[in-house]
């Protein structure tokens, strides 16, 4: 496995996006050029401790040469608002980058991105990275919800966006989108990633089995140790069992799954 | 720089900071985060005969200064820890004290994993016998709060082994000095205490329990006043040596369970929030002992002042 380091990191800039979205820059010139697509990072709350645990943030974007990494956060809870107010030049710990993330696009397959919520900061480097130009499709409750659209567009990239109430792009939902994509029946060695929400996650497998392909999906799930050693943050995958089945660590097996092995209860 | 070095009987260590079993995992997945050679010890998490696949998730919660958790000792079995090279074998290569934790549903259990370890017991610094898990139906805290079963457990191990032998103690208990008693006078050369203690938490919104297996077991900050009080008792009670733990984040944390009794010291929820805090730890009771003037932490053992 890849190699993990435990940085203390500066805050260079943290800002409102839009809603309740936040993007924070760090300098963090030990983990930055580590990161591979879909990997996360594992972050302590300063000036939080009797909130022990650390909270678990995929990598939006690194700039190696730089040293900067750019986690963009949805503020839900304790921790994430707390990390909102939080000024340039305060410290924080990360632990990283951990986890398996996305198998990155060969030339010869045409990726497809489909993101909700933050999964569009979990999938931009993806889509950034990939040799051949992504469709990357967003979606989310209301414009509000689609997130980076600027910064999509900016890569060579076909970027197409679904909003539940229509007040963005198509009226509807993002799996939509994929399923037109797939009808097309154009596309050379399609490649599925996705990001977001459970249900879109077990959608786009669906769809993507529907078509013969598996997707890469990735996961969330609460974490403790972020580096397999606690066992708090199993999901059931398929395995050689009797059962069938057996809890793999979202933490080092995943975030990203084979949509082929998820096992939905 | 102080003598940290401990003799926990028939066990010795550099120093007295010992990772807490279930919280670093069989070691090799912080090997890239913590300096092994640096530690008195790790703990492994809990091995039984059986692989587990451990309770469903939601498995823990954080609350106010602690977690709750409700793992189930998922494990891969005896089997496999002692053959597949990312457990036993590569254990052996670390330059640490190597404690192997085990559990099981019915004494046979303990036993027969006690034997196997025997057998392979290269690498191998002493068993630790968990008695005092919340989260599993038989074995665990159900034999832990029955002196009957402890020391049946204990002296089925006991004959079972020559390694050292250390037994965890559930806090869940009335009275901590009878089982002390109870698991030295069965043949534990070292006791350890806390485990976790028994709690719950709801969510109110959903109206749902925040862990699938509804109950779990508390751990963090939050648990140490009551610790160090279950560490004073049981020291008063029994003359073999005592690994404290319970809410341990600092070296002053460290140093309240030695003054309490205890001879070294487990560290399990804050390794989540901060791997570095094990050498950090030693490196502050260096400078307490300075601080107390003392050469040696020995010196500060049970040295609480009345
Ligand atoms: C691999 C991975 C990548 C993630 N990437 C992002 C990202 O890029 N952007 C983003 O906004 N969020 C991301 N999340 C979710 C993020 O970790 C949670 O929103 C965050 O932990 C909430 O913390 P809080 O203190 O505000 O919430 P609280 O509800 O106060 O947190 C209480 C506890 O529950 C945990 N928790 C609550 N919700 C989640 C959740 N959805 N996932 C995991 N743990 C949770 C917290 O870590 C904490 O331990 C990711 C989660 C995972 C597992
Ligand atoms: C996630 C988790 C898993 C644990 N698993 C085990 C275990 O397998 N065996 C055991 O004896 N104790 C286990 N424990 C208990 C710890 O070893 C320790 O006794 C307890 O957490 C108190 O210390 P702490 O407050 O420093 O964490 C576990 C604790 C946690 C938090
Ligand atoms: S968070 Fe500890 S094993 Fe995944």
């Amino acid at each position: 496995m890849a190699e993990k380091r435990q940085e203390k990191s500066l805050i260079r800039n943290n800002r409102r996006l839009q809603g309740d979205y936040c993007q924070v820059d760090l300098e963090s010139p030990g983990i930055a050029p580590l990161v591979a697509p879909g990997q996360f990072v594992h972050v302590k709350m300063p000036n939080l401790e009797h909130r022990i645990l650390r909270r678990p943030f995929s990598v939006y974007d690194t700039d190696p040469k730089d040293g900067r990494l750019s986690i963009v956060y949805k503020v839900i809870g304790l921790g994430t608002a707390h990390l909102a107010t939080l000024k340039p030049g305060t410290e924080l710990d990360l632990l990283g980058p951990l986890g398996v993330g996305f198998t990155p696009p060969r030339p010869e397959q045409t990726p497809i991105v489909v993101a909700g919520g933050y999964g569009c900061a979990a999938t931009y480097l993806l889509a950034r990275q990939s040799p051949v130009p992504a469709y990357c499709l967003l979606g989310g409750r209301s414009a509000d919800d689609l997130l980076l659209v600027e910064e999509f567009k900016q890569l060579d990239a076909q970027v197409e966006l679904a909003t539940d109430d229509g007040s963005r792009g198509r009226r509807g939902l993002v799996t939509e989108l994929l399923e037109e994509l797939l009808a097309r029946g154009d596309l050379r060695n399609p490649q599925i990633y996705a990001c977001g929400p459970v249900g879109m996650l077990k959608a786009v497998g669906r769809i993507a089995h529907q078509s013969g392909l598996v997707a890469e999906i990735s996961l969330d799930h609460a974490m403790c140790c972020g580096v397999g050693a606690c066992f708090a943050c199993v999901v059931k995958v398929k395995a050689d069992t009797p059962a069938g089945w057996d809890y793999a660590r979202t933490c080092v097996e995943g975030p990203v799954f084979r949509s082929d092995q998820a096992v939905w209860e | 720089m102080a003598d940290l070095r401990v003799e926990l009987g028939p066990l010795s260590l550099r120093n007295p900071v010992i990772a807490a079993s279930g919280t670093f995992g069989y070691g090799r997945e912080y090997r890239d985060l913590v300096a092994l050679d640096s530690l008195g010890g790790i703990v492994v998490k809990g091995v039984s005969p059986f692989s587990s696949p451990g309770n469903p998730p939601p498995r823990t919660a954080e609350v106010e200064a602690g977690m709750l958790n409700a793992i189930g000792l998922q494990n891969p079995g005896i089997d496999k820890f002692v053959a597949d090279p990312e457990y036993l074998p590569w254990l052996r290569t670390v330059n640490t004290a190597v404690i192997v934790n085990i559990w099981g549903r019915t004494v046979e259990d303990y036993v027969l994993v006690a034997e196997r370890l025997e057998a392979e017991k290269s690498g191998i610094a002493a068993l630790e016998i968990n008695i005092s898990c919340p989260n599993i139906k038989e074995g665990g805290i159900g034999f832990g709060t029955d002196l009957g079963m402890v020391e049946q457990v204990v002296g089925r191990v006991r004959r079972a082994t020559t390694l050292p032998l250390i037994t965890k103690l559930s806090p869940n208990v009335s009275r901590i000095a009878d089982f002390a008693r109870c698991a030295v006078d069965a043949g534990s050369d070292i006791l350890s205490l806390i485990n976790t203690l028994p709690a719950m938490a709801i969510d109110v919104e959903s109206r749902k329990p925040r862990l699938a297996n509804v109950t779990g077991g508390l751990s963090g900050p939050a648990i140490k006043p009551v610790a160090v009080k279950l560490v004073y008792e049981a020291a008063q009670a029994v003359e073999a040596p005592i690994i404290g733990m319970g809410g341990i984040v600092s070296a002053e944390d460290a140093a309240e369970f030695i003054l309490a009794g205890a001879s070294a010291v487990g560290v399990g929820t804050a390794i989540f929030a901060d791997p570095q805090c094990l050498s950090r730890i030693v490196e502050g009771l260096d400078l307490y002992c300075r601080r107390q003037g003392v050469d040696a932490l020995a010196e500060l053992v049970g040295a609480v002042k009345f």
